[in-house]
């Protein structure tokens, strides 16, 4: 790629841009008082809703359902569950998350955590979600690796 | 791909080397999720408790970073980051067939599009001097704004380019770098989409 | 730009007449057509491996859903 080298070319354009803001793309209204609350903890929140996606993902490859057969099968909306796995931002009703607990047999409470509609205090939780997170692929098949990870975590879910 | 190129140290004035690329890795969304957030975050409260600041919230301030991995596979989209000594300065991710150009002079020609864009907080002018601290390097969006043009240009799509611009950058896209203020998208928020045409390409990257 | 292989492309005359014609409607040259076809067939199949449907919607808002091998 040919950049410009001219030294006052630079130094015009970043004159320019210092006089504004230079965001594209979308907006959001207001500042979410959750993330407001505690900036320290955001890695973690959102670290959790990335393996609570992942979860859900996973539970459905291994259960090989595509997601309008999930959507039947644990009585849920379709168009919520597309929501869920595509939009960073999206926040699913809690009687979504109910009966998707009751579908894959997991503690309801601590998926809401993981989705985010419950604030979550358990340290051992977050854990083992971020180790989760980091361990998932979000769109290959089901590796034997992602598959051990998957029934720890499972595991871990039901344990406590 | 990955080049040298010069941003401005705010310390000196001076120009300095820094690293423009595409290899951008999941460990780079981290990075802007755990060092640029609450910076970011601090300097929005900040703003948007003075009077009449107008501040809107850009919707990339919260994006879950990890949610984009799945998209670092895709032919379609291509991230950019910039790096001064090792440490990412600045991210950008653009889109080569999700939007086609909208002037009819140009209409369903293929185009760049800007997705995203975002300096580290402490390249922002505006938001380190609401934070009361100095800022640290100059010009940052300005060349990831030029390596997405000069991709339109090696792409063959002459330089074409588009992006829905936030209220508060509209004066930047329009009356800086020379873009034509299409029409509000009602479909993106009312967002104003802007786009280039190969002339204004050409006359941006001259620095007319 | 990154480092780029090259290859031998064989279409029929229907082909071939459908990528000139579309070359210059886009304002493109035969390979960079190419790469976005590729493009957004990757893209496409992605999200539809995700459990996405593509729909096109005509002038009355009418949605018909597209079937994609």
């Amino acid at each position: 790629m040919k950049f410009n080298k001219d030294r006052n070319w630079l130094a015009k354009r970043a004159e320019q841009e210092d006089r504004h803001f230079i965001s594209v793309g979308g907006l959001i209204s207001r500042i979410d008082p959750e993330w407001q609350a505690d900036v320290s903890s955001m890695p973690n929140v959102e670290t959790t809703k990335t393996a609570f996606v992942r979860l859900l993902q996973l539970a459905r490859r291994e259960r090989r359902l595509s997601l309008e057969q999930l959507a039947q099968r644990a009585d849920v909306d379709l168009g919520e569950l597309v929501k869920i796995e595509s939009d960073e931002s999206f926040k699913p009703t809690p009687r979504t998350i109910h009966q998707l607990a009751e579908f894959l047999k997991l503690p309801a409470k601590k998926l809401m955590a993981l989705a985010g509609l419950l604030k979550i205090k358990d340290f051992g939780l977050q854990q083992a979600s971020v180790r989760f997170a980091a361990r998932s692929e979000p769109v290959e098949d089901v590796s034997p690796e992602e598959h051990a990870a998957f029934e720890e975590y499972v595991k871990f879910l039901n344990e406590q | 791909m990955r080049e040298k190129i010069q941003i401005i140290d705010t310390q000196t004035g001076e120009s300095v080397e820094a690293e423009i690329f595409d290899e951008v890795a999941l460990a780079h969304f981290i990075e802007t999720q755990a060092e640029w957030r609450p910076v970011v975050l601090a300097a929005a409260r900040a703003l948007s408790q003075q009077p009449n600041q107008g501040f809107l919230i850009p919707r990339h301030f919260h994006w879950d970073w990890t949610r984009k991995e799945a998209e670092l596979k895709l032919l379609a989209v291509k991230f950019y980051g910039l790096a001064y000594e090792g440490k990412l300065q600045g991210i950008m991710k653009v889109e080569t067939v999700a939007h086609s150009c909208r002037l009819p002079e140009q209409q369903g020609k293929p185009m760049v599009y800007i997705d995203y864009i975002e300096s580290a907080p402490w390249n922002i002018k505006k938001l380190m001097a609401a934070l009361g601290q100095p800022q640290r390097f100059r010009a940052v969006g300005t060349r990831l704004f030029e390596a997405a043009v000069l991709q339109s240009q090696e792409e063959g799509f002459r330089g074409r380019l588009g992006l829905h611009s936030l209220p508060g950058s509209e004066g930047f896209y329009i009356n800086e770098c020379g873009m034509t203020p299409v029409g509000r998208d009602p479909h993106k928020q009312n967002l104003l989409w802007c786009e280039f045409t190969p002339e204004q390409a050409e006359r941006y990257l001259a620095g007319e | 730009m990154n480092p780029k292989r090259t290859m031998t492309l064989n279409l029929t005359d229907q082909e071939m007449s459908v990528l000139d014609q579309l070359s210059v409607q886009k304002d493109l040259s035969k390979t960079a057509l190419i790469r976005q076809a590729l493009r957004l067939y990757q893209l496409v199949d992605a999200r539809i491996t995700r459990g996405e449907k593509l729909f096109f919607e005509d002038q009355d808002k009418q949605k018909a859903e597209l079937m994609v091998l």
